[in-house]
């Protein structure tokens, strides 16, 4: 009786851990962020762009809106650390899931300083196979030189976590 | 002992691990949405909102195809004032909210609510607007319950968790499904039987003797009490083992769609129905067995905690007769995956396994069966049982002729040792003469078995319709033309160039029987077929399970057929209307009714 309940047991433990390996906290890696670099999306005047311009840079792609309090509310520390870490090859790129105006307005008041695009519901998509499971804002995912996913920040974010990210990185 | 504290201590571990990584809920979840008519002119919106989460009052959006039917302006609650630094003072709704919507039926019978809303999470985190549909009936007033699992257009690609619902979806947890009571029932059937078995029955007098203890005047209520508490300690050790093997199999369930390991456990069942039938012993080390019977026998009877833990250390002791049985319970439920039922099943089982001891308590000795050879019937009985689950859980990897071989094998044998072709003594008592009616039905229907096989059936519930030259009695009627697709890219490319029509994704595989009944009784249906007509009919046919066809069933979260999956006009799988085994064509003709009335 031990026998079997030790077997199960065990079974269960690496049955478990191999299914949360392969869910993956980073899963994917490397295709899913190139989906989200080839990605369409559109800027503030409507052109369509998409993220591959920015390839080799340390980019941090970040999901949020207008209408989303904890995106906004972290909209200053990035723009610091957008003037602070810029020279030395880090990207800031917000993609924001709202309307242009809106966002036009919000870039002006807060003065951001890092390109700003918009997407639809299909980035949301991309966005989940990057890690972001339950398609919430904000989401922030920080991407290495090479175009691997580095980390996959659900929620707001501090600056002293934001820093741990990007330092070893440089 | 430690071995068994620490198996279950990792088990516990693994699966915390397991629930943290879901902390946040999909919006479905965290805003459940429901609707009913409350009224000939209203209409009532209900969202129960997760614990730690909230809804802005001012972003719902109500709106109902037809447009033929007329929406009035939604009566919203107050809700609680929350402050923003940016929009300044909102208004949220926490816990549950009920939203009144006034409707002008212009004549229409059905309709679709499409609600729009939107939430956050105290956590820190918000939602993209989330869009959910329910379908009403507006003629039936009262409460009647929302038409329609509410549909999410938002994150295309299946996300419903209807996957695990109804149907051949997994083996065993198959049978698990609605019928709890009848599953605890039978579990207390099973433990009641097990106590009929040459190592425990005998036992029974010497127990009640012991926990009664000595030289005390006991009245009988005390001493049933006692028994109780005896079963009470045995029922709790095998339900925390029923959880423990539900917890494990939880996350084994991906698992066990693999052919290897599906013949594993087949291995161990028939290992252990071989077991039953007295080729070999199971049972604890002996070592172990005579420590913990050290142990037990230091116990004194008459006390209640005494004997409550004699209890628990006899669940341990268990006999050669009890572990291989045991051994199949468990890894039965662990296939199910369900802890609760687990638990509650296994401890049915000790509850029937300690009701003799029980009995014998209450009425003095006078209800107790007899020993004897009858017991021996009873161990080949399980013996039977366990090779039955051993068939019965290789059948969908195994090819059909070689299922109705081994079902054949098994009846033909249990029908020899139930003496079917045994002339009956002139003076066979009736239990002999029962056995050997057994025997003879079993006999035939391995027959039946045996030449179906042989003559090239391939349907295990029509053994024999190989031998049928032109199928009379089956229905006739041309199929339904199906474009078949091989992969994933075919099929993203079939579902594009259908844009504009529903599309119906059938998985299908050689060995899926309900598979073939839809073939056979649901699609040969001219309603059926009249629906069908308007719309693109795919299908994935998945009996090799090479990796491609894997990663179809991966996409739609099926762990094997049988599977039907429709999708919108516009590409986007619909929610909440996937069939899943087989439907009459009845009722699958209204399911097709739904999916064709999805824009």
């Amino acid at each position: 009786m031990a026998g079997v309940g030790g077997v199960a047991a065990a079974a269960g433990y690496f049955a478990n851990l191999w299914r949360i390996g392969a869910a993956g906290q980073v899963p994917a890696g490397d295709a899913a962020a190139a989906a989200i670099l080839d990605g369409p999306l559109q800027t503030l005047d409507g052109a369509t762009q998409n993220l591959s311009g920015f390839r080799g840079r340390i980019l941090v792609i970040n999901y949020w809106a207008t209408w989303c309090a904890p995106c906004r509310e972290e909209i200053p520390l990035f723009v610091r650390l957008q003037q602070e870490y810029g020279a030395k090859g880090v990207q800031f790129v917000g993609i924001a899931i709202d309307q242009p105006d809106k966002v036009r307005d919000f870039a002006r008041e807060f003065r951001i300083n890092y390109p700003l695009l918009i997407a639809g519901i299909d980035a949301m998509e991309l966005s989940r196979k990057a890690g972001n499971k339950a398609g919430v804002l904000p989401y922030t995912l920080v991407l290495g030189r090479p175009g691997n996913i580095a980390a996959s920040l659900v929620g707001g974010i501090s600056e002293m976590r934001m820093r741990a990210q990007l330092d070893p990185l440089l | 002992m430690i071995l068994r504290w620490l198996a279950i201590l990792l088990v516990l571990c693994s699966s915390f691990a397991y629930a943290a990584e879901q902390d946040l809920l999909e919006p479905e979840k965290a805003f459940a949405f429901s609707a009913r008519v409350a009224a000939p002119d209203a209409i009532e919106v209900r969202y129960v909102i997760a614990k730690g989460y909230y809804m802005y009052r001012d972003k719902f959006r109500f709106a109902l195809e037809p447009s033929a039917v007329g929406a009035g302006p939604a009566e919203l609650p107050p809700g609680r004032l929350k402050k923003d630094e940016f929009f300044g003072e909102t208004q949220v709704y926490r816990d549950e909210v009920r939203i009144r919507l006034p409707i002008n039926l212009g004549g229409m019978e059905r309709a679709v609510l499409v609600a729009t809303s939107q939430g956050c999470a105290d956590a820190g985190v918000c939602y993209v607007p989330v869009e959910q549909k329910a379908e009403l009936l507006l003629t039936a007033v009262g409460n009647f319950p929302a038409g329609e699992e509410p549909l999410s257009r938002l994150f295309a690609g299946s996300r419903s968790p209807d996957a695990a619902a109804k149907g051949e979806d997994g083996l065993v947890a198959d049978l698990f499904h609605g019928e709890t009571w009848l599953l605890i029932a039978s579990f207390f059937g099973f433990g009641l039987l097990l106590s009929f078995t040459p190592c425990v029955l005998p036992m029974v007098p010497i127990l009640s003797g012991i926990i009664v203890g000595r030289g005390q005047h006991m009245t009988r209520a005390h001493g049933v009490l006692l028994s109780l508490a005896y079963v009470l300690g045995m029922a709790i050790t095998y339900a925390l083992a029923g959880v423990a093997a539900g917890l494990s199999g939880a996350m084994l369930s991906a698992a066990l769609q693999n052919p290897w390991v599906l013949g594993a456990f087949a291995a161990i069942f028939v290992a252990l129905a071989l077991s039953m039938f007295g080729f070999y012993e199971l049972q604890l080390p002996t070592a172990l067995q005579s420590r913990l019977a050290g142990a037990s026998s230091r116990l004194h009877g008459g006390h209640y905690t005494g004997v409550f833990v004699m209890g628990v250390l006899s669940a341990l002791i268990v006999g050669p007769c009890v572990a291989a049985p045991l051994a199949g319970a468990l890894l039965y439920i662990s296939q199910s995956g369900d802890a609760a039922l687990g638990g509650s099943a296994l401890f049915a089982m000790a509850l029937g396994m300690g009701a003799p001891l029980v009995a014998v308590g209450a009425s003095a000795g006078a209800l107790l069966p007899k020993a004897g050879p009858w017991m021996e019937t009873v161990k080949r009985f399980f013996g039977v049982m366990l090779l039955a689950v051993a068939i019965y859980l290789v059948s969908p990897v195994i090819p059909v002729t070689a299922q109705m071989l081994a079902w054949a094998a098994l009846l033909v044998f249990t029908g020899i040792y139930l003496r079917a072709i045994d002339p009956l003594p002139p003076a066979a008592r009736t239990f002999a003469r029962l056995s050997k009616g057994a025997g003879v039905i079993a006999l035939v229907a391995g027959i039946a078995f045996l030449v179906g096989a042989l003559s090239g059936s391939r349907d295990v519930l029509q053994p024999l319709s190989g031998l049928r030259g032109t199928a009379a009695g089956a229905p006739t009627g041309p199929g339904v033309a199906f474009q078949r697709v091989a992969d994933l890219a075919e099929l993203d490319a079939a579902i594009s160039a259908a844009s504009g029509k529903t599309v119906m994704l059938d998985f299908y595989a050689d060995w899926c029987v309900s598979c073939k009944e839809m073939e056979r009784y649901t699609f040969t249906d001219p309603a059926v077929q009249s629906r069908l007509a308007g719309m693109i009919k795919i299908q994935a046919d998945v009996t090799a399970n090479t990796a491609e066809h894997q990663a179809l069933l991966k996409r739609f979260r099926l762990f094997g057929p049988p599977g039907i999956v429709f999708f919108d006009p516009a590409g986007r799988e619909i929610q909440g209307l996937r069939v899943i085994g087989f439907q009459p064509a009845g009722k699958f003709a209204e399911v097709l009714d739904q999916a064709l009335a999805v824009r």
